[in-house]
């Protein structure tokens, strides 16, 4: 139990996040919306439910972060030995000391010794999960995950037949016409069952978006050649170099994908109106959700928005009711990064729908967010992310948490590329970050790929 | 009656940024920083758009005299200067906009340059931008340009320094 006598009590909201999120016991199932008819564009059923799989691991279970449960290795092998029956490769992403020289062993599991995107980032201990994990020689005797486990490519991507939010957002209000929609709710008939708090959905539900129970190539396989670079890019310096760079650490935005990241945002708090549904979360930043009922996008620009052609760090938001159904369309989202998770572009878009659950005997239980992502700089196919929003507070119940606005500090600065906390009077050198272009990826490459072969980028100063 | 004097100019240059972005009083900080008593002028190649709510800024390196190349430090690295003006809601309604100023782009600026000498203005006067990878020739700025794009009504600001 050394991990008892080394854990923090400052750890322990992350102990109780993977509490559940190792646990692959999500309360929930993955169960698409309940709906009495058959949508052309929302509510299909999932290829395979998350529930149902085992994450990769490289992890730990059990111990100072899951109280009661046994401490125990979930994965292929530790030490940086081949699991049983798996021939290792000579170079890998834990090896390597140039991972863009590896493109042709990306697609290869063993690559990345069968880690998800997840467990490599955990190996360290970035996550406090990943104490003496390692091995004597890190990043060389890195663990392995279960080569066997991997979430199936059908769940992952969009069912459906659309290429753009765009059409796909045509084709579910003409849907929603022919049944005699667009609802128009007043204060009297807008669900307003639906305003208050729902639980924290990474600690409610499992998805396949907490990157956990993907092989790397099986996500490497659905992203443009740019955006696997990026992702493999990070993995490298998560695994190999450790030098991790969160935009939370830095007070940096959050972005928009963090919305379905596993830790960046808890609790949500709705308000439904019959004009604007507003979705309030966040930990480390504030996640504002306005979806503007029965407004139009204007499509003239690069890509459709609301107000002035100015990106939005977390959107535009437009969005219309069936019945007690609300589709949502956003657009002019700014381009960021998660962590773990592939980056998103700047011309993403997503398609998002809530629909009520109701327990058998009919009582509102929460909302089923269904969400397409597309992104054709960044996934070759659309995605989709299926989860359920358990409601588990009114707002005047009396032991319902109010929001609390975030206001980030920063006390965490790069030094030498890595992730270093500060004390007030203390003197550091700072290079002011150029937030449009891939920060993060200036500090690795700075620091950390000096001798590497990256690829040419373009030279924009030459007139000659 | 110096400071009666300083306080006239500081009301100018107020003025002055008013007359630019349009609402002064919703400013997030001082341009006092700023030498609203000359104006530089500059053609350069966009490297960064920030579109920043309060005030946008673009990032550019500035040109050569010929047109053919950007001013480099001494480890050959493209000098970069930085000009902030009204808020990017309002910069987009003039045609300044993320999506209209890639990386890239050549244009031309006058501003108000940083009274400590580092390398940053606030705008004064109209702006121009060249037709895509269309650099003007020695010593002209892209308003001489045929088929450049005029931001805003004012002509390119006349530089009262190098």
């Amino acid at each position: 139990m050394q991990v008892v006598r080394k854990g923090r009590f400052a750890l322990a909201a992350i102990a109780v996040l993977f509490t559940t999120s190792l646990s692959l016991t999500g309360t929930y199932g993955q169960e698409t919306a309940q709906m009495d008819f058959e949508s052309v564009g929302r509510g299909w059923p999932l290829a395979a439910d998350a529930n149902d799989y085992e994450v990769t691991g490289a992890t730990f279970r059990g111990g100072f972060f899951q109280p009661g449960v046994e401490r125990t290795f979930l994965g292929g092998a530790m030490g940086g030995e081949a699991p049983e029956g798996v021939e290792p490769l000579e170079r890998d992403l834990f090896t390597s000391d140039d991972f863009y020289a590896d493109r042709e062993l990306w697609s290869d599991p063993r690559y990345f010794r069968c880690n998800s995107s997840a467990a490599i980032e955990d190996l360290w201990g970035a996550n406090a999960t990943g104490n003496q994990i390692m091995g004597d020689n890190p990043p060389a005797t890195a663990p392995w995950g279960k080569c066997e486990n991997d979430y199936p490519v059908e769940a992952i991507v969009s069912p459906y037949p659309f290429e753009t939010a765009q059409e796909h957002y045509e084709a579910l209000l003409e849907e929603t016409r022919s049944r005699g929609g667009p609802t128009q709710h007043t204060y009297a008939t807008v669900p307003g069952e639906w305003t208050g708090i729902y639980a924290h959905p990474g600690r409610t539900n499992e998805y396949w978006y907490k990157m956990r129970y993907n092989q790397m190539p099986t996500i490497l396989s659905l992203l443009t050649e740019e955006y696997q670079t990026y992702y493999v890019q990070e993995a490298y310096h998560h695994g190999n170099t450790n030098a991790p760079q969160w935009q939370s650490q830095y007070c940096w935005p959050e972005g928009f994908t963090r919305r379905f990241h596993e830790f960046a945002v808890w609790e949500h708090y709705f308000t439904v109106t019959p004009n604007m549904v507003q979705i309030v979360a966040g930990v480390a930043r504030n996640f504002i959700t306005n979806i503007h009922i029965g407004r139009e996008f204007n499509t003239e620009g690069v890509v459709p928005r609301l107000g002035e052609d100015v990106p939005r760090w977390y959107g535009e938001t437009i969005g219309f009711w069936d019945g007690d159904a609300l589709i949502t369309w956003t657009s002019n989202i700014q381009g960021w990064k998660n962590h773990a998770a592939p980056e998103h572009s700047s011309k993403m878009q997503t398609i998002e729908i809530y629909t009520p659950n109701h327990d058998d005997a009919g009582n509102f239980t929460g909302l089923n967010h269904e969400t397409i992502f597309y992104d054709p700089e960044v996934w070759v196919k659309p995605v989709r992310i299926v989860r359920n929003l358990q409601k588990q507070n009114d707002y005047d119940d009396p032991d319902a948490t109010p929001y609390v606005f975030v206001e980030c500090i920063q006390s965490i600065f790069p030094i030498d590329g890595r992730a270093t906390p500060v004390s007030h009077g203390q003197v550091i050198e700072y290079e002011i970050p150029d937030m449009y272009g891939r920060p993060w990826a200036h500090y690795w490459d700075q620091y950390f790929e000096q001798d590497m072969e990256k690829p040419e980028e373009e030279d924009i100063f030459s007139f000659e | 009656m110096k400071f009666i004097n300083k306080l006239h100019k500081t009301i100018g240059a107020s003025l002055a940024v008013a007359a630019l972005i349009g609402t002064p009083v919703q400013a997030h900080h001082s341009f006092a920083m700023y030498d609203m008593q000359n104006v530089r002028v500059f053609t350069g190649v966009v490297t960064r758009v920030d579109p920043a709510p309060n005030h946008l800024a673009i990032f550019f390196a500035p040109m050569n005299e010929e047109r053919k190349n950007v001013l480099r430090d001494e480890n050959g690295e493209p000098i970069i200067w930085s000009v902030e003006m009204g808020g990017s809601a309002q910069m987009a309604r003039q045609g300044v906009s993320v999506n209209s100023f890639p990386q890239g782009t050549v244009f031309s600026v006058g501003m108000h340059a940083l009274r400590n000498g580092e390398n940053a203005g606030s705008r004064e006067g109209g702006m121009f931008k060249c037709p895509e990878r269309t650099p003007p020739a020695p010593g002209m700025h892209c308003d001489s340009v045929e088929g450049s794009i005029q931001i805003g009504t004012e002509p390119l600001a006349e530089a009262t320094l190098d």
